[in-house]
């Protein structure tokens, strides 16, 4: 492959092509209707007609950072209210489900826990009874959970065999410190191990209620008969008292100066790393603008940090830069990863391309360029039923609406060489770096001291604070 | 249709509205053999340009492996009008993005890009494919990144490691033998003449079959391919392929050291090419087999045993006789032989009582699902009609395949079942961290 990952950026971000047919055109996000049940549930549906199929995307405020000291409890919910419900066991459940080329998947993330589904439209009554029953009605089945956790520690142990698979959440750990938002979501094998049917059910009661969750369902039916349908399929959820997410308010700690995380692995061959700092959360204002100039840094193939460290020097396959948003808060970082013996050379270069987008800025060419790149790349993101789903369910957990994609490409355009300046002088860090680097720790644990303090822990070992 | 339009957009909406059929793909072939397939659809204000080329690591030999792959990445280094870096920086300056895939068998570039600029995208391969510059000193740098690429893969999947063993020891003599990333060695001594070669020879709009999707009209492609693509000539013929694997006449077994917390099992199977009429049958067994969690092995290793924490069959489309293979992680301190019995009698119970109706039933069902999925969008539209032309020898085939899935027996099963997944037409691989005993 020319490149590893289709470089994403922010999330939620829309644009429309500035195309000579279409630029006369008003682009707007499809009609969508939402309402709100007498159980506080919201619901979203659109239309979507161009395959028989539906697509349904929740979210209830059940994510990590209300696991509290049983971190892994939020994820367990989720996966286990798969495990079967008052009118299905597991197995009968799964069948009906794959019988008629259905899906179901719910997970827990950083902030929230949800829910996908996608079958066709003439399932539509059946799986709306099913996603109720797993939604409302969830067996939590002992012998079920005993297996699942028994999964889940071995994951655990086998993401310790990919450095890419565990260095973001070494990075939260690193960046949080000890608020909510290092909570690492899969848990550590210690904190997974004492876990309990019991807990889940706990955790579901509190946290799985109508108010302040939604759902929002995109695709081919008619949406009054929707409408009609799932406010009698979800009337009968109880109401509970509202979650309350004091705890991701509070204020996150600043780092006071550069420091390395090195995270030994003895047998790794290469060295995976990331440089961070503190980010931004997703209702900031210069939200669109961020992701512009990040573009332009490490956001596309021809970005600063690929062009310099793939283009010029061959020193890795990639190298990109991204700013992950949550609700109060964010974290950025510059990822890449090379050969063990290429580690100094790769980190200064990074560090060199940080230091020349303060130095140099950008110019009126290549912002033109990444606002163009923008605003082409948009449209693909929210082409099917499931993306707008999904998208939906941002909008409502972010509160944001359609006037942000509306008025996304007005925004990009907006964005003036001036403002540019400043988005990089505000946003974009230039000391008190955050170093997480992922390799063979004797041969490198030397270079690493050079840019900070450091501390070491092994792979092999439980993530804690650091 | 995906957005609100107002105006003229309206109308193309009620057209796109539709499902894709097959007589929606409209065709034409350039005078120097370059074929085209093409789809309007005006749901987003974006098209694709997906170009399959008929060359992949089924044509190196040992010395040059790993070349096809290098070689898409060296695609993108330079032309005569676009020259180094240019074609990524027109590309994106006009809102494009773009990546490209190598396999065993082809090499596919995919350029996603706002529909206002097709023009550019057409000059931009226009450029390379007619008069693409092969720098030395850009070479070196590449090949850095490819054996970054390589060793990255191997770094952070064990999934990797093992597929190759089982792969290598499988095919003995055909050129399925060797991984598409190729052997280090090799990829440290590609010659110049080498990559001189493989562009005359491959890269000839003769070996290509290009497919777009999106807002463009039928007949603003065919005046671009024209205008653009119709002056490169056609070239030779590529050199056949005329290595066959021979039979397989007893059970092969390999085993590889890497630090991992359980051991990974792999067993793979010779079965045949996407042309072969059992391709429909093959593909269905391996859904009922492992795809979601009533299907047969995941119920059996991983819910009902637990001996494994996952398993998955792949079955791949491909030019030449291909392998089936079944893969499962180990649970804590179970053994791999204990998995790999299980499978076999799971095998074998389908060999002897087949599979019930319900469960031939639930495997079509999801196999028309999939093909809604596949059609969904305009990417998947291009990707699809494009691997169905190429390795199935019609685009139309896509659109015959759920009736083709649903013709499909349980005495079909029984019968690919008994016919492939023999003792002495598998190979067995087992990754793990310790191997000395």
């Amino acid at each position: 492959m020319k490149q590893l990952f289709n470089i994403l950026f922010l999330t939620t971000v829309l644009a429309m092509s500035a195309t000579t047919v279409l630029q006369a055109q008003n682009f707007k996000l499809p009609a969508y209707q939402k309402f709100t049940l007498k159980n506080g549930l919201t619901v979203y549906l659109m239309e979507q007609k161009e395959v028989p199929m539906i697509s349904v995307s929740a979210i209830f405020p059940a994510g990590a950072i209300f696991d509290g000291e049983k971190a892994g409890l939020a994820s367990l919910t989720a996966a286990a209210l798969q495990h079967g419900t008052a009118s299905y066991s597991k197995q009968e459940l799964d069948q009906q489900i794959d019988f008629i080329g259905a899906s179901i998947n719910s997970y827990a993330n950083k902030e929230y826990a949800g829910l996908s589904s996608s079958f066709a439209s003439k399932d539509m009554e059946k799986m709306l009874a099913i996603l109720n029953e797993v939604l409302t009605a969830p067996r939590f089945d002992t012998a079920e959970f005993a297996k699942e956790k028994k999964r889940a520690l071995i994951r655990l142990e086998q993401q310790k065999e990919s450095p890419r698979s565990v260095i973001g959440s070494y990075f939260d750990k690193f960046l949080y410190g000890e608020h909510v938002y290092g909570n690492i979501v899969s848990g550590t094998p210690a904190s997974v191990q004492p876990l309990s049917v019991a807990d889940i059910r706990a955790f579901y009661a509190s946290h799985y209620i109508p108010n302040g969750s939604a759902i929002a369902i995109a695709g081919d039916f008619d949406a009054k008969q929707m409408k009609a349908l799932v406010t009698k399929a979800f009337a009968g959820w109880k109401k509970g008292p509202a979650v309350s997410d004091a705890n991701a308010k509070s204020a996150i700690a600043k780092p006071s100066g550069n420091r390395v995380l090195l995270v030994n692995k003895n047998d790794a061959r290469e060295t995976t790393f990331y440089i961070g700092a503190p980010g931004i959360s997703r209702n900031n204002p210069d939200y669109i603008a961020i992701d512009v100039i990040n573009t332009l840094l490490g956001g596309r193939f021809t970005s600063m940090l690929n062009d310099e460290l793939r283009v010029n020097s061959g020193l890795t396959y990639g190298a990109r830069s991204s700013f992950s948003t949550l609700k109060y808060g964010g974290g950025f970082a510059i990822s890449t990863f090379t050969a063990t013996e290429n580690t100094e050379a790769a980190i200064d270069k990074s560090l060199e391309v940080l230091n020349r987008l303060h130095a140099q800025g950008v110019t009126e060419e290549s912002l033109t360029s990444a606002k163009n790149y923008v605003k082409g790349q948009f449209p693909p993101d929210f082409e099917t039923s499931r993306q707008l789903a999904s998208l939906m369910t941002q909008m409502f957990w972010y509160g944001f609406n359609e006037s942000f994609i509306n008025n996304f490409q007005a925004n990009v355009d907006g964005l003036t060489l001036e403002k540019a300046r400043q988005i990089i002088q505000t946003y974009f860090p230039k000391d008190k770096l955050q170093f997480i680097l992922v390799g063979k720790s004797e041969e490198i644990k030397k270079l690493a001291e050079k840019y900070g303090p450091v501390t070491e822990v092994q792979i092999t070992g439980e993530k804690k604070a650091f | 249709m995906k957005k609100i339009w107002t105006g003229l957009l309206l109308l193309c909406a009620s057209v796109a509205q539709a499902q894709l059929k097959a007589d929606e793909v409209q065709s034409f072939t350039l005078a120097n053999g370059m074929k085209f397939l093409v789809v309007e659809d005006f749901s987003i204000p974006n098209a694709n340009m997906y170009l399959f080329y008929r060359v992949g690591s089924r044509n190196e030999y040992q010395g040059i492996t790993g070349l096809s792959h290098f070689f898409e990445h060296m695609m993108f280094n330079g032309a005569k009008k676009y020259g180094p870096k240019m074609f990524d920086r027109t590309m994106e300056f006009n809102g494009g993005a773009n990546n490209a895939y190598t396999r065993e068998d082809v090499t596919v570039y995919t350029n996603w890009f706002p529909a206002s600029a097709t023009e550019v995208i057409f000059d931009l391969e226009a450029d390379r494919i007619s008069s693409l510059t092969i720098d030395p000193k850009v070479v070196e740098s590449e090949r850095g990144v490819v054996i970054s690429e390589r060793s990255t893969g191997l770094e952070n999947s064990p999934y990797r490691v093992l597929f190759e063993a089982v792969q290598g020891q499988a095919f003995a003599e055909h050129p399925y033998h060797w991984p598409v990333i190729g052997y280090l060695d090799d990829m440290k001594n590609w010659k110049q003449e080498d990559l001189e070669r493989y562009f005359k020879t491959y890269y000839a709009p003769n070996n290509c079959v290009v497919v777009m999707s999106g807002a463009v009209k039928f007949a603003d492609v065919k005046a671009m391919a024209e205008k653009y693509l119709g002056p490169i000539p056609a070239q030779p013929a590529p050199p056949a392929v005329h290595i066959k694997e021979p039979k397989q006449t007893g059970e092969k077994r390999i085993t590889v050291q890497k630090q991992v917390a359980n051991p990974y099992l792999s067993i793979a199977w010779h079965t045949p090419e996407a042309k072969h009429p059992d391709y429909y049958a093959l593909s269905l067994l391996s859904d009922l087999l492992t795809q979601g969690q009533s299907s047969r092995l995941y119920s059996l290793l991983v819910d009902q045993k637990q001996l494994a924490t996952s398993v998955f069959a792949r079955y791949e489309e491909s030019f030449d006789p291909t392998l089936f293979s079944i893969t499962a992680t180990a649970s804590r301190g179970v053994k791999t032989e204990d998995i790999e019995k299980e499978i076999y009698a799971a095998l074998e119970s389908i060999k002897k009582e087949g599979v019930t109706e319900r469960e031939l039933e639930k495997v079509k069902n999801a196999k028309l699902i999939e093909f809604y999925r596949q059609i969904e969008t305009i990417n998947g539209k291009s990707n699809n009609i494009g691997t169905y032309e190429v390795f199935f020898g019609d685009y139309k085939k896509l659109f015959d395949a759920p009736s083709l899935y649903n013709k499909v027996t349980i005495e079909d099963i029984k019968r690919v079942a008994a016919e492939y997944f023999t003792k002495p037409n598998r190979t067995v691989g087992v990754l793990a961290a310790k191997v000395d005993d």
